[in-house]
């Protein structure tokens, strides 16, 4: 593990995953989302690894002590599927993609870059984007993968794997590309994450 | 189908006699269950015949405005949609017809059909989402094709193929009630094993029968793409409005991300089973992948000049 995940540091993360916060100011901007609040880091909870091992402890001196520390709230959940998710929340957008990123980076830093799956953040459309193809109040999830370094679309309709909203999930991302987010360009790969658990 | 329109735009002769193959073994499949009911359950064929008959005539007549009805297509007129009105049009010119009835959708979802028992009483309709979607050359190939099948009488083909498939699931139904409840109205209906079996041939024919149609579907939309994108000329708009609408959404997996690095090795056996296989024989529009691929390459000989 130790020998790959130093190729999978994560240089470029910042640039790729800074660019849902003028996306979302721009949606914001023209009135077509509620102010986003929440996020969360999903990874392969690795036992023998001992920073995933105390990650409560570690996420608090990270989160809260460090320097430049957003003091942003934070969970931690397990899912059905064998997989942790730190769940955030904070106010400010900026800072909860900040946070978001720190806390992937500290992840990947300790020998877990191999165990990142993705990170995942919230808009909640209660405008009509151009052509009036959204009804009000759509939850959209965007999940950011860090194996390919990009944006997509993510609309459950269900429970169960499959059940997804392609077509919204097409227009959403042809117009957040248009509003500066880096998004997944190879459709295969927009894999969905059913049962967020936020 | 013998139209002048049809013989001359079909130049794929492969498809033109797995086409009539196809309709020959379900008009051999219509004669022989015909025998094999009045043979073997003497039953009153002209009963069931005529009562769906009437069904399909009904259907056959009324279509564009059940159709209409069913999709809430509105019909527009050339003031209101003035730049599709003039495309349709130029189109209808191209294939010799008369100017066909134009209704829009108002809905997201990109799509069109026509409809319409000949050209004279055609009825060509998009969706607004499809209108935003594609460009003057995308949009002007969509409906190349569909007027491609009227031009070659699609409907009607369908209808006819379709008269069987609708008479044994009619009869299906028929005969389940009845060996439910027994004896309502029938003669021979003592005979308990021989109903059984009457039956079980039904489900079977039935079966064929569906698949025959479908793969009949399969070649007529081949060649309305052949035949539209050789009426525009431009067999890569096609392709490329395909691919823009059907191909990219679909192209979004069922997968789950958490799946990504686990059981990779137990995933190539599943996938090979349920792919193409099935999906293929049972799919009314054929693969997208083999349309567009299709469509390139016809596209490759006409710029070539090889017919």
């Amino acid at each position: 593990m130790g020998i790959f995940g130093g190729n999978k540091t994560p240089k470029n993360d910042w640039s790729a995953m800074s660019t849902v916060i003028k996306a979302e100011a721009k949606l914001q901007a023209l009135g077509e989302i509620t102010p986003s609040r929440r996020a969360g880091v999903i990874y392969r909870n690795d036992e023998s690894n001992s920073f995933q091992r105390d990650i409560k402890i570690e996420l608090n001196e990270v989160l809260y002590s460090g320097e430049g520390a957003t003091k942003t709230a934070f969970e931690i959940e397990d899912d059905d599927r064998g997989m942790r998710w730190i769940v955030l929340e904070d106010g400010k957008f900026g800072d909860l993609v900040s946070t978001v990123y720190t806390v992937g980076n500290a992840i990947g830093m300790n020998d877990g870059a191999d165990d990142l799956l993705a990170a995942v953040f919230e808009l909640y459309f209660t405008g009509t984007v151009e052509d009036n193809t959204y009804r009000s109040g759509l939850r959209t999830y965007w999940i950011y993968r860090y194996d390919r370094k990009a944006f997509y679309p993510f609309v459950p309709t269900g429970e169960n794997e499959g059940e997804r909203d392609r077509p919204a999930e097409g227009r959403l991302g042809q117009d957040l590309r248009k509003h500066g987010l880096a998004v997944e360009k190879s459709l295969t790969e927009w894999m969905g994450l059913w049962g967020i658990p936020f | 189908m013998t139209s002048t329109s049809t013989r001359k735009f079909h130049k794929d002769r492969g498809l033109v006699t797995r086409m009539y193959f196809t309709m020959f073994m379900l008009g051999f499949l219509y004669a022989v269950f015909a025998l094999f009911l009045m043979q073997v359950a003497g039953l009153q064929l002209i009963f069931v015949g005529g009562i769906v008959g009437v069904m399909i005539v009904v259907q056959y007549f009324m279509s564009d405005k059940l159709i209409l009805r069913s999709t809430g297509a509105k019909e527009v007129t050339a003031e209101q949609e003035p730049a599709l009105h003039k495309m349709v049009k130029l189109l209808a010119d191209r294939y010799e017809m008369p100017m066909p009835k134009i209704a829009v959708i108002d809905t997201a979802i990109p799509n069109a059909f026509a409809t319409g028992r000949n050209p004279k009483n055609a009825l060509v309709a998009v969706t607004t989402g499809i209108q935003q979607r594609l460009n003057e050359r995308e949009l002007q190939a969509v409906i190349g094709h569909e007027l491609a099948h009227v031009a070659n009488r699609d409907m009607r083909v369908l209808a006819i193929a379709n008269f069987l498939v609708t008479v044994t699931s009619f009869l299906m139904t028929m005969l389940f009630w009845n060996m439910l409840f027994g004896g309502m109205g029938g003669r021979r209906n003592n005979n308990g094993g021989g109903m059984m079996m009457v039956y079980l041939v039904t489900i079977i024919v039935y079966f064929i029968g569906q698949l025959l149609v479908l793969a009949l579907t399969r070649y007529r939309e081949y060649g309305a793409d052949h035949t539209g994108a050789e009426i525009c000329g431009d067999p890569g708009a096609l392709a490329d409005a395909l691919e823009k609408i059907s191909g990219t959404v679909n192209n979004i997996p069922d997968k789950d991300l958490r799946k990504l690095q686990t059981a990779n090795a137990f995933l190539i056996i599943p996938a090979a089973l349920k792919g193409e296989g099935s999906m293929h024989l049972f799919s009314t529009h054929p693969p997208l992948e083999e349309r567009v691929k299709r469509l390139r390459e016809l596209e490759q000989r006409m710029r070539y000049g090889l017919r």
